[in-house]
């Protein structure tokens, strides 16, 4: 790591404060304060006086990204308040406005969209067979590399500056993002089978009556892509298979 | 069964955190949250199967940017608290009574929506509050009213919870004696309508190209496997 002024023990406040960059997140800046929150010790080593107001009033402007994508940012951003030749400090404006809105779209992708649901149907298999582990598998699955990007992240930044853009270009997130998502098709089809199998099986109803589940499946699905609430097609469909097994 | 709660209540704020304010280790996802309760209550396996059949819905729904989904983390502790100690109080147990208490929280926790909603609004004060203490040379404060917001998210949690609990094992009350034997008789089916929903809405919102091949190939290698084997 190259010497900087900040200390390895400030970046590690700075790290452990980004755990709370949502802490007051609200409609007109969402996640501002909580950005200078997290760099506000780094910003007191390099800052003092008027340097430290104005730098906490930029700090203070409309920021959101991703909360685990942030920390390549606020590593960033620490690197450019060390190095910034400009007085008005320009250049750090301009990079937290460039980055925000793409770092967000790979976070939401590659996080909520790809590596949540995937560790969520791992541990599924877990809960159908109804193992305790279900909830440490998926804490484990998902924390992981939650944690190694969230520490790696704001290090690099500081590190590399600038270059940490490239950096996150080369590990080509999003193309990883639609990687997990397709292999958590695969396994959610994995998942519906067993517990389509179970419930058959325990049910004592022919097997091969499973298969009409694949076309119920695509059928709920275009419901939900046409804007039908998932909430009402459970409670309608509870409502009626209690309803046709009290008939019956 | 007050006691019951009240323990619920603390995993029902440090999971509320989690969801946004703080860490976001995920403590506050369904197949994590209930089990937790559960495991505090002294029935971890009902938590478990309250916990994967609301994971199973809502397996597929992003927070992203500024909307609020709504909040599956409440509805799992509050279905498991009621679960656990509505179902010891009325002598009823098992899965068909973790089913009920689901499907009887699973509506009350579009509540959570306006409590989260509130959050964020009374968060914007403290944000307002801050930029007119640095604007006038005050450094010491901001990062106090940073962190009263997760007494707001705290407080908005807590309301949805209570809101479940209360609503919830009154409804529990009234209906469980006159439904469960049905709901015993069709539990298998009801999860398996769980299974499907949840699965079709993922389907419904990923916007991944031949999703619906990639799931009808891999439901039907596993079926066939497992029918066959």
């Amino acid at each position: 790591m190259k010497e900087g002024r900040l200390s390895r023990r400030v970046l590690g406040q700075v790290v452990w404060r980004s755990f709370f960059l949502q802490a007051s997140w609200n409609f007109e800046r969402l996640q501002s304060l909580g950005m200078l929150y997290a760099i506000a010790p780094a910003l007191r080593v390099l800052h003092q006086g008027e340097d430290l107001v104005a730098a906490c009033r930029r700090h203070l402007e409309y920021f959101n990204t991703h909360p685990f994508m942030a920390s390549p940012v606020l590593g960033t951003v620490l690197f450019l308040e060390e190095q910034s030749d400009d007085p008005d400090y320009a250049e750090i404006t301009e990079f937290r406005r460039m980055v925000m809105a793409p770092y967000a779209a790979m976070g939401d992708a590659l996080f909520w969209g790809g590596l949540r649901p995937v560790a969520a149907g791992v541990s599924l298999f877990f809960a159908a067979r109804g193992s305790l582990w279900a909830p440490v598998i998926f804490l484990l699955f998902f924390n992981i590399p939650h944690l190694w990007l969230r520490i790696s992240g704001l290090f690099r930044g500081y590190v590399q500056g600038l270059k940490v853009v490239e950096l996150i270009q080369r590990r080509r997130l999003p193309d990883a993002a639609i990687r997990l998502k397709e292999g958590m098709i695969v396994l959610l089809g994995g998942l519906c089978a067993y517990m389509t199998f179970l419930t058959l099986r325990g049910e004592d109803v022919a097997t091969g009556l499973g298969f009409l589940v694949v076309p119920l499946v695509l059928l709920g699905g275009r419901l939900i892509a046409n804007g039908f609430s998932t909430l009402l097609l459970i409670l309608t469909a509870s409502a009626l298979i209690t309803w046709v097994i009290w008939i019956f | 069964m007050l006691a019951d709660y009240l323990m619920a209540s603390v995993v029902a704020v440090i999971a509320g955190l989690d969801r946004t304010a703080a860490f976001q280790f995920m403590l506050s996802r369904p197949i994590v949250a209930a089990p937790l309760t559960g495991l505090l209550l002294g029935s971890p396996l009902t938590g478990l199967q309250v916990g994967a059949l609301i994971e199973l819905l809502y397996l597929g729904r992003l927070p992203i940017g500024a909307a609020i989904p709504p909040d599956d983390t409440q509805v799992a502790v509050g279905a498991s608290a009621i679960a656990v100690s509505t179902g010891g109080a009325l002598g009823l147990a098992g899965f068909p009574f973790a089913i009920l208490a689901t499907l009887i929280a699973l509506p009350l926790g579009k509540v959570g929506q306006l409590f989260d909603r509130a959050a964020r609004v009374w968060n914007a004060r403290l944000l307002a509050q801050a930029e007119a203490d640095i604007n006038a040379g005050r450094l010491e404060t901001f990062e106090k009213l940073h962190l009263r917001g997760m007494v707001h998210f705290s407080l908005c949690s807590l309301g949805t919870y209570a809101v479940i609990v209360v609503l919830g094992s009154l409804l529990l009350h009234g209906v469980a004696p006159l439904l469960i034997e049905e709901v015993a008789d069709a539990a298998g089916w009801l999860t398996l309508a769980f299974v499907v929903l949840g699965g079709a809405a993922i389907l419904g919102t990923i916007n991944v190209s031949r999703s619906m091949t990639l799931f009808a190939a891999s439901f039907a290698t596993a079926f066939l496997m497992l029918w066959l084997l």
